[in-house]
């Protein structure tokens, strides 16, 4: 109730006080802003303390600001750099000010709302912001990528080890179980897709058990198509920072698209000044950091193993001819990578600019592999007068990803489903005829697919996000903004696959050949109009900031899939194939979104509460003219000087409620039209119930914690603990098959996931030459079903529980796999919880030694627990080719798999098959150097002598996940077959291998 | 604190909601499909003639995956073998087992026979609402049509669950709790009951059908036709219920059988292979044939066994196999491929080899030996050129001969030697490839069935 007295007061004052203030005496502060080494600080916001008015330094640091006839105090604020405030008596008209280095970015301003921002120093909930140099430091394909072990609340984990993208980011652990996993992408205040749209590779390697199919149709379903989300498109080069909202209470105002975070993303743009030019030049190269191994035979043990055929590969002596590492010769690939990137930033008469060109090609270990990408960007702004700001940010894009043959399949095709039947004496390298040998041991021969098939996707894309902000008002003590943001993200996806007649596996399948042409094409149209009010009476008491706004977004994406057989003369065109199958798939959302939110900064800025309320409706929901209301609320307090190494603790505590749209279709129980028997068209039921009166998925958050910062910001602690009551949860529970359909979409169960993240962040050493930052972070979370109307279901993996299969029980943890442990006396399985998928903790370790010119940086990823389902290993186990397959010297006879496990041998862990399945649910701990990197700045003398003018100039040795220490059997226990998934990850079946990088970049500005 | 909330920010968020085409119209179809609600609801003349045919293409569904009808019931009797190195489980599952019931191994073959007695049911359930409205004769037409495929398909889930039974009154609410299960001779009953019906609406049908069937029933493609394969299917259903009784039940049966047998379209003088056909076909929206997949072996016995012709050649009915590079896979090793199907190559339903061979038996236990032995003759010298036999000595003998006749007649066109080695009781002839392998009896209700119900595993009370 005070808070609604509160607001009426606001409302009322402001009103009353507008007018009036417009009046009053000026006077002029010019001055120049400087880091601690004296240079210019380009871009510092620098404010008049309890007024409206903002200005930022121009390329040499200088600045004017226009301050009422009295003493004021002057805030000058800069990313990366720790706030400042200085007092100018009314007699001094120039003031200097030198910022410190702000390694803890306490004084970042993030975003609370579609059109506000504040203080990090206030913020009433733990954002993650990670910096343009945080993510530039080590070369990474794919923005996603950049940030793994950076952000504590953030499980970031690669799919597979195939170049270009397939990540997955999990902020605060599992909040759906089919609704999607991906939390949403905001870019210059724009939404955009980060969907993953199937290659159409299971035309090939009938993973779904149907050759004929693609996933395409499917609807939160399982897609084993190793697939790129889409996020891979974007140059993280012009990222000027992120910021990631990890749960309810801050992402609330993004309503019912939110419930599993966002990141907000802002690129670079140009300052006022001579035009700035960077270049950087970076090469490297990929190599295989980890193979399985295989087992070496003797004549009489592969006998036994592949009967009498294989002694020809056997010599007097019992021993092979010849062994041959298949791993090495598929994936040992080592070829030059680089990236080149250049921008040119600059402003002038009101006119800002941002021009950034990227040429980044990625070699993969595997031949005809590897991840290009182009683009070109224009951030353009420009000022109409002191009140009207225009702003267009364009970018093009270009990524092409060749990511083989890998994952699951069913045709004997996918390079690691192949090797664990091909023992390491049969040659499969090409003959000096230039043709590769049949496989005698499986249908292909993974070098001959790796070297003549080819999987191609490749996309053009285009994002164009426009604002204008329109000051209807400004004066001492308020503002009225009025700002209007349009966007669109459009792509077209093309996959081509080609797989020609010659390959062993095509010609002997009696369809020789088969060609996949996808044509995908994603329009994201959205819109958002804002009017943000801030008030602040004279004085200074508090300062209020009102803003309400609508937004619209329309996605609208369609699949279209050609898959051809038999071609003629193997030729690689469509329309030179005899059996031709045609999928057309178009998925198209629509949602409008209206937010009103008030925040309140009061007591010295010490206090600030926040109440904000969203509704939402989209076409998704089974009503799409029903509202849905997202409430939120927060509060912070900064405590001042406690003790005296003590700078300031907060407290803050948030509330916030946000939604999981249905993915489209969940509504609809279809009919499938696109079948005939022998032409003879023919309707039939598609087997998924749908669900009329489908709701989006609630998440009701409370969070809260304190930051601490002590020793005059030399270290800080931060400290957040959440809980997640999660309800009406989407569920695609298994019916019985008699009704004649296989599952059916309904809201119903409740989650509750909670978790701690803390950050630690210290710099121990600050001395002249000297510098060493560190900063620690730790993330926990667990998540409960807490309410489950239906029986007990699985989901994910295979479904089978002799597979090790996810299991949604009562009073379980979701991301708990159940598979087999022995049998009861009648011989029926006894089927046990074995493993969970979700981490105990995860911890980040990121290190900043500086010593004059040189700094040594190293990122530390350790996680710990977290089971995966290692069935690459269960496939080397029935292959006979595990390195331990057999017993164990001493045991003469196979074990049962409990009195051997977890040091069974690969025969008891097969003879236990079926029986027992512990044997291949492996604990996926590990600890990952994800980035290390030394760089050296070129001192001002040696700039000197460079021909130009080099205004600065680095050059740095750098890699990326350069070691991995895991008792992980499998290639990596970050790995997902089935893409990203909220509950279902996990899944290790024939992944692409991973690999590590080492870079030299030389990075230059001008 | 949240309701305050509320109070203050929803005036203003009416307002926005109002002032922002709060009303607009959001609404985005299924571009893709039209809805079930259609079907259900008032279906256009061409919608159902649509989903008629449609029932051809369900009871296709799951017929030649390599988990499907013929190939898992191939692996179970002992005709095929499939070594797929991406799976082992056709090995474990089928031949080590125990067959479980989870997944698409033990728990497969199920849902698509359900899945086309659903379309028939929903069928069924709106043709009187179809408009422009069919004429009785249409209308009866599909009807017939329905419940013959229904029956079909009843087979089809009887012939894998067996002694555990299966659920039969599933025209409900698919939401609402699932069908009782029923026994193995409730399932029979509720077949032939089917059978029936079917018969009865195709006999008031007119002289055509209202849509097209597939090219794999051109010779039943009239309801006057279409009547003769669901005697045949009957023939087959009493000639099963008379091997699984005894005494006059027995008897009966196999009256009933020669009675549905001299209705159907059984041609001794004719083609063999006259008869209704599953068909596959390359273009788009059709599906292949999946039977001649490289992983699919036949089963060494299967040269082993084989009669050799008075020229001391083979069995011509060995041309179904051909020789090629061994594979050996957790202890199974097979070098033979079968050459029955390409991609396109139809599978059948009911053809007139296995009438006649179906008539040989309701003959022999309709005491009728002399008829019964010409028959197994017929076949043995038309399909296998081999030398006609005598009269067996006893029931077990013919039983043996016939089962050996109908294990090369009928081999790989859809489970029959496992499904007669269990009605004649004598699952334990079959070859083990290990000594560690099992002969399954039957397949268990899936889990996915029994979940519903509360339990991981369920069957009908026998």
């Amino acid at each position: 109730m005070t808070k609604l007295l509160l607001y009426a007061l606001v409302l009322g004052v402001s009103l009353l006080a507008g007018p009036q203030s417009l009046e009053g005496q000026q006077r002029q502060i010019t001055g120049t802003v400087t880091s601690a080494e004296g240079t210019p600080v380009a871009g510092a916001a620098v404010s008049i303390v309890g007024q409206n008015r903002t200005t930022q330094t121009d390329q040499q640091g200088q600045f004017t600001v226009s301050a009422p006839a009295a003493e004021v105090r002057l805030r000058v604020n800069r990313l990366g750099y720790a706030m400042r405030e200085v007092v100018v008596p009314l007699a001094q008209a120039t003031v200097n000010v030198r910022l410190e280095a702000d390694a803890l970015s306490l004084d970042a301003i993030v975003v609370t709302g579609q059109a506000t921002s504040v203080a990090r120093r206030n913020l009433a909930h733990a954002v993650a912001s990670v910096s343009a140099r945080d993510v530039e430091r080590t070369p990474s394909q794919t923005v996603d990528k950049a940030l793994q072990g950076k952000v504590p609340g953030a499980l970031i984990s690669t799919n597979s080890g195939a170049p270009g993208g397939g990540v997955q980011v999990d902020l605060r652990g599992v909040s759906s179980i089919n609704g999607t996993a991906d939390p949403l992408w905001v870019i210059d205040g724009v939404i955009v897709s980060n969907v993953s749209i199937p290659s159409g590779q299971n035309a090939v390697t009938a993973a779904t058990g149907l050759l004929n199919t693609t996933s395409v149709g499917v609807v939160g379903g399982s897609v084993q198509d190793n697939t790129v989300n889409r996020v891979a498109d974007l140059n993280p080069s012009d990222i000027e920072s992120i910021e990631i909202l990890k749960g309810a209470s801050a992402a609330a105002i993004y309503g019912s698209k939110a419930s599993n975070g966002v990141i907000i993303i802002t690129t670079k743009r140009g300052r006022e000044g001579a035009p700035q030019i960077r270049f950087s030049q970076k090469l490297g190269v990929y190599q295989l950091s980890n193979t399985l191994g295989a087992r070496n035979f003797t004549r009489d043990e592969a006998v036994g193993a592949f009967g009498e055929e294989v002694a020809a590969y056997f010599g007097p002596n019992g021993q092979p001819l010849q062994t041959f590492d298949h791993e090495k010769l598929l994936a040992g690939r080592e070829d030059l990578s680089g990236e080149t990137a250049l921008s040119i930033s600059g402003g002038t008469g009101g006119t800002r600019y941002f021009l950034s060109g990227l040429l980044q090609r990625d070699a993969g270990i595997i031949e005809n592999t590897g991840f290009d990408k182009q683009s070109v960007r224009l951030n353009l702004e420009q000022r109409l007068g002191s009140a009207v700001e225009v702003r267009l940010n364009n970018n093009l894009l270009h990524t092409r990803a060749q990511r083989g043959l890998t994952n699951n399949d069913n045709a004997g095709v996918s390079y690691y489903m192949v090797l664990p039947f091909t023992p390491n004496f049969v040659d499969l390298r090409r003959g000096a005829d230039g043709l590769f040998p049949d496989n005698p041991f499986e249908r292909s021969n993974p070098l001959q697919t790796a070297a003549l098939g080819k999987n191609e996707e490749d996309v053009w894309r285009f994002i164009s996000a426009g604002d204008v902000k329109v000051d209807l008002l400004q004066n001492d003590r308020q503002s009225l903004r009025f700002s209007l943001v349009g966007g669109a993200d459009y792509f077209a996806q093309n996959n081509n696959l080609f797989y020609p007649s010659n390959l062993q596996f095509e010609r002997d399948d009696g369809q020789p050949g088969t060609v996949v042409r996808g044509t995908s094409n994603n329009l994201n149209l959205n819109g958002n109009a804002n009017l943000v009010h801030t008030f602040s009476p004279a004085g200074g008491a508090f300062t209020a900031t009102s803003s309400v706004g609508v937004q619209y977004e329309d996605r609208d994406l369609n699949i279209k899939n050609v898959i051809g057989r038999n071609l003629i003369a193997g030729e690689e065109g469509i329309d030179a194939a005899t059996t031709v199958n045609l999928f057309d798939v178009r998925q198209r959302v629509r949602d409008l979104g209206v937010y009103a939110q008030e925040e309140l900064l009061l007591l010295d800025n010490r206090l600030l509460l926040t109440a904000g309320i969203r509704a939402d409706r989209t076409s998704a929901n089974g009503d799409d003219a029903k509202f849905y209301l997202y409430p939120k609320t927060s509060i912070s307090y900064r405590l001042p000087e406690l003790a005296s190494f003590v700078d300031e603790l907060k407290l803050r505590l948030a509330y916030g409620e946000t939604g999981n749209q249905p993915l489209f279709g969940q509504k609809f129980t279809q009919l499938l039209a696109n079948l005939n028997i022998g032409g003879v068209p023919g309707l039939v039921s598609g087997g998924v119930l749908g669900a009329p009166d489908i709701r989006p998925e609630r998440q009701r958050e409370i969070e809260g914690g304190f930051d601490l910062a002590l020793f005059n910001g030399r270290a800080n602690l931060e400290f957040t603990a959440y809980d997640q009551r999660i309800s009406d949860l989407i569920l695609q529970r298994t019916i019985a098959p008699s009704t004649g359909f296989g599952s059916e979409f309904f809201n119903g169960a409740g989650m509750n996931t909670r978790g701690v993240e803390v950050a630690v962040g210290a710099t121990p050493i600050q001395l002249d030459r000297l510098t060493w930052t560190s900063r620690t972070t730790f993330y926990k979370t667990e998540s409960e079903i807490t309410e489950l109307p239906v029986p007990t279901f699985r989901v994910g993996s295979f479904g089978a529980a002799s597979l090790g299969v996810f299991q949604i029980e009562k009073g379980k943890s979701p991301t708990q796999i159940v598979g087999y442990n022995g049998r009861d006396a009648n011989g029926i399985a006894i089927e046990e919880a074995l493993g969970d998928a979700t981490p105990d903790f995860t911890m980040g370790f990121t290190n900043e030694l500086t010593f004059g010119p040189l700094t040594l940086y190293s990122l530390l990823d350790w996680r710990k627990g977290g089971d995966v389902v290692n069935l690459t290993r269960f496939l080397h186990d029935a292959g006979q080719l595990s390195p331990d397959y057999l017993l164990p010297s001493g045991v003469t006879a196979p074990r049962r798999v409990p009195e051997c496990h977890p040091r069974c041998s690969g025969m008891e862990r097969v003879l236990g098959f079926n029986t027992y399945t512990q044997q291949y649910i492996e604990d996926g701990s590990f600890v990952k150097l994800r980035e290390l990197s030394l760089a050296y700045r070129l001192p001002e003398a040696a700039l000197r002598r460079i021909p130009g003018r080099v205004r600065d100039a680095r050059i740095s040795l750098s890699g990326r996940n350069l070691h991995t220490w895991t008792d992980y059997t499998g290639l990596d226990p970050e790995v997902s077959n089935f893409g990203n998934q909220q509950i279902g990850r996990s899944v290790d079946v024939a992944p692409f291998p991973p690999s590590r990088s080492f870079w030299l970049s030389i990075d230059l500005g001008f | 604190m949240r309701t305050t909330v509320k109070k203050v920010a929803q005036p203003l968020l009416l307002g926005l909601m109002l002032g922002s085409g709060g009303c607009a119209d959001l609404t985005v179809p299924d571009y893709n499909n039209p809805g079930l609600d259609e079907l259900e609801g008032q279906p256009t003349r061409a919608m159902m003639i649509a989903a008629a045919s449609g029932l051809l293409i369900d009871a296709r569904g799951g017929i030649t995956a390599r988990t499907g009808y013929v190939n898992a019931l191939g692996i179970l009797g002992r005709e095929s073998v499939t070594l797929d190195g991406s799976d082992p489980r056709f090995v474990t599952e089928y031949l080590v087992g125990p067959l479980t019931n989870s997944g698409a191994y033990g728990g497969g073959n199920w849902a698509a026979p359900y899945a086309t007695i659903r379309d028939a049911n929903t069928i069924l359930n709106s043709l009187d609402r179809v408009q422009p409205a069919l004429t009785n004769a249409e209308k009866e037409g599909i009807r017939g049509f329905a419940k013959t495929i229904q029956a079909l398909e009843f087979l089809r889930v009887i012939n894998t669950r067996d002694v555990n039974g299966a659920p039969i009154e599933v025209n409900q609410d698919p939401r609402a709790a699932p069908a009782p299960l029923v026994n193995r001779a409730g399932v029979f009953a509720h077949i032939l009951k089917l059978l029936d019906e079917g018969r009865t609406h195709l006999q008031a049908a007119g002289s055509s059908f209202a849509f097209p069937l597939s090219p794999g029933f051109s010779q039943f493609a009239t309801p006057a036709t279409f009547v003769r394969f669901n005697w045949a299917l009957r023939a087959r259903v009493e000639s099963y219920l008379g091997s699984l009784t005894t005494g006059a039940e027995r008897t009966a049966h196999y009256r009933a059988a020669l009675d549905a047998l001299s209705r159907s379209f059984l041609d001794p003088s004719g083609s063999l292979t006259l008869g209704a056909y599953h068909t596959y076909g390359s273009g788009s929206g059709d599906a292949l044939n999946g039977l001649n997949a490289t992983v699919i072996f036949a089963h060494p016995s299967v040269t082993r066994d084989a009669e050799k012709r008075p020229d001391g050649s083979a069995d011509l009915r060995l041309a179904k196999v051909r020789t090629v590079a061994s594979r050996t896979q957790l202890g199974v090793t097979s070098n033979l491929r079968f050459t029955l199907y390409t991609s396109t190559t139809p599978v059948p339903v009911i053809r007139n080899e296995e009438l006649i061979l179906l008539r040989a038996e309701a003959k022999w236990f309709t005491q009728d030996g002399d008829d019964a032995v010409k028959d197994i003759n017929l076949i043995r010298q038309r399909a296998g050129g081999l030398a006609p036999i005598s009269l067996p000595a006893s029931d077990a003998d013919f039983v043996t001969e016939l089962l050996k006749q109908r294990r090369y007649s009928l081999m790989f066109e859809g489970g029959h030697r496992w499904i007669d080695h269990r009605r004649f009781g004598r699952l334990n002839q079959l070859p083990k490839d290990q000594p560690n392998h099992v002969i399954v009896s039957a397949f268990q209700i899936p889990d996915t069935e029994c979940q519903p119900r509360g339990s991981s595993t369920c069957s009908a009370a026998s």
